[in-house]
């Protein structure tokens, strides 16, 4: 019953605040949906900063060794395991 | 449960199974004595009639003893032999090979284990426990989860209305940036070991497992780790949860086998489906709060855009086939402009047809794409003929992945060449901006300009597209905005032509623009 009450009593809550937010309510709203955007863009960094820390960390000692055979395989390989 | 009254079914007909008003309770429906899916009464009808699933329309053809079921009871709500679509025959809900078929608890039609026997379960038991040796050798800790551990604590066994199995571990990470990486390491892992991963998200992938005699099958690992007090395990839980709950591992028996278990599995099975969960029920539906959501999707998800759709594309029957009907009109474009090509890299290649016309031709060739399998016909026949055909890896969506070919394809020398057709057009602006990085990494800085061969479906004037559903995946562009990704990153347009062509599959009219995009410094 309470999935069938939620809709009515949501829309009973908004019109309350309505009258006593009024325009107020739709800029939180915004503003609400906009730090919620904004979180999860800082989320979606994690996967791309590993990413590049994942290919660097298996591709720096090849490179360090400044041995292109070495720098070839190490990339094929991690081409091949990924 | 003792007051409850029974399910009363009105009727059973090409609409579904129509029921009386009454309580929510959890019904099997039987052909033939055998169950094929699950309801729950209320949940999952519309105006008293629950209506077949979609993936079992195509097998109601027929006649057949329909019996519906109360799953906890076995209480007889229905029984009576019901004659659907143009009938003939008996109904059978079977594969090609006529093995028995049900739908799962996501209504997908599989092999469910209350079909299988002994000798059937006996290899997938010892994948599973040669998968979590291969974990264990590789630094984490795993154990059943989901619906495998469920089973094996409640039933110490199999549930029969279960079809895969899923695997779980806790990583000692406590960063999902470092929880990504060992999953990668993970990968790398299993990867040298000669198995073949497809990832699901920065945490979770499908590891498959070669059976005794055969078989491949696919066995899911998911990651998990605690933060601020609560365990996340991809795909669902995000809970408040001890470590000692998890640590150290206890066991658990599944059809006779000891496997690792959490250290108090019942806590874990409560967080994963509630605190009823040592009752049955074959209909289950996670009901993942919106924040759990939010940061399984913010931390680990984002790169499997439209890989379902491509990996059914290329299944079934499509695996392994090698294309026909000649080369792309972009295929003959490239060979009557380029005279010399000393590596020709299809991006988006599918099933590979262009690739192998142009390694029949000569060219040294290599294919890129993320549905897995989508080449292996024109590998195999490659291989045949012994042609400098390589098929690769790449997902638009896995930076790495674009790095790690970008760098090969960059380390080759001589004259290299691109091509994508209706890649721009079947990907998103983040896959569009990953095609450019790649194109850029690979022709940038050569002796000779390099060449990035696209064409696309475009949009019209003033066109906003409306796509017919999940499976219309090559969706039209704005050309304007592909031209800017491009020279935004550093290529200069030489060719753009717009033609109106007809597409197959009875859809309207369409143009399509030939893009030349080149790296000249």
């Amino acid at each position: 019953m309470a999935a069938v009450n939620r809709p009515f009593r949501e829309r009973v809550v908004e019109r309350v605040a309505r009258a006593v937010a009024g325009d107020r309510l739709d800029q939180l709203q915004q503003r609400l949906e906009d730090l919620e955007a904004e979180v999860q863009e800082c989320r979606q960094l994690n996967v791309r900063l590993a990413e590049v820390t994942d290919l660097v960390e298996q591709l720096l000692l090849p490179m360090a060794a400044r041995d292109e055979e070495q720098i070839a395989a190490a990339v094929e390989k991690y081409s091949r395991t990924m | 449960m003792a007051d409850q009254v029974p399910p009363r079914v009105t009727a059973v007909d090409d609409a579904g199974v129509h029921l009386a008003p009454g309580e929510d309770t959890v019904v099997d429906v039987l052909f033939d004595g055998r169950r094929i899916w699950s309801f729950w009464t209320v949940r999952d009808t519309v105006d008293g009639v629950a209506a077949w699933p979609p993936m079992l329309r195509k097998y109601l053809t027929g006649t057949a003893e329909v019996s519906v079921v109360e799953h906890l009871t076995g209480t007889v709500a229905y029984d009576g032999e019901v004659t659907l679509g143009s009938g003939g025959g008996r109904i059978a809900v079977v594969d090609a090979q006529g093995r028995p078929l049900g739908l799962d608890k996501s209504n997908r039609i599989v092999t469910t284990f209350d079909t299988r026997d002994p000798e059937h379960t006996k290899p997938l038991l010892d994948s599973t426990e040669q998968l979590l040796d291969a974990l264990r050798e590789a630094g984490v800790d795993a154990f059943p989860a989901y619906g495998t551990l469920l089973g094996a604590v409640r039933e110490q066994d199999f549930i029969g209305h279960d079809s895969d199995v899923d695997l779980g571990y806790v990583s000692r990470e406590t960063h999902p940036l470092d929880v990504v990486r060992e999953s990668f390491r993970l990968q790398r892992f299993l990867k040298e070991r000669g198995y073949a991963v497809d990832r699901y998200s920065a945490a979770a992938f499908k590891v498959d497992v070669v059976e005794a005699d055969g078989t491949v099958r696919g066995l899911d690992v998911f990651g998990g780790f605690f933060l601020d007090g609560r365990l996340y395990l991809m795909g669902e839980i995000g809970t408040p949860f001890e470590l000692d709950w998890i640590f150290p591992l206890g066991t658990c028996t599944l059809a006779g086998r000891t496997l690792p278990a959490p250290a108090r599995p019942e806590k874990l099975l409560e967080a994963t489906y509630g605190p009823g969960w040592q009752v049955p029920d074959p209909a289950f539906h996670f009901e993942t709060p919106r924040t759990t959501n939010r940061r399984l999707n913010g931390w680990f998800r984002g790169m499997r855009v439209f890989r379902n759709e491509w990996d059914a594309r290329y299944s079934g029957r499509a695996r392994g086939r090698v294309p026909g009907g000649g080369p792309s009109r972009l295929a003959q474009f490239v060979r009557e402009q380029e005279e010399h090509i000393d590596l020709l890299v299809d991006v988006g290649a599918g099933q590979g047809g262009d690739a192998l016309w142009f390694a029949r031709d000569g060219v040294p060739t290599m294919t890129l794409d993320y549905a897995h399998g989508a080449s292996s016909g024109v590998r195999r026949v490659a291989e045949q003929e012994g042609l400098d055909l390589d098929t690769s890896w790449v997902n638009l969506h896995e930076l790495r992945s674009v790095l790690a070919q970008g760098s090969r394809i960059a380390l080759r020398q001589g004259h290299v060449v691109l091509m994508a057709n209706h890649l721009v057009d079947s990907t998103d602006p983040r896959g569009l901006r990953a095609l450019v990085r790649l194109a850029r990494m690979s022709l940038a800085g050569r002796g000779t300009p390099g060449r990035l061969y696209l064409e696309l479906d475009v949009l019209g004037p003033g066109e906003h597209y409306r796509p017919s559903g999940r499976r219309d995946i090559v969706r039209p562009k704005d050309l304007g905005r592909v031209e800017a990704a491009l020279t935004s990153g550093g290529a200069v347009i030489v060719h753009s032509t717009e033609t109106e062509v007809r597409r197959g599959s009875g859809k309207p009219e369409r143009p399509v623009a030939r893009l030349v995009a080149e790296w000249q410094r």
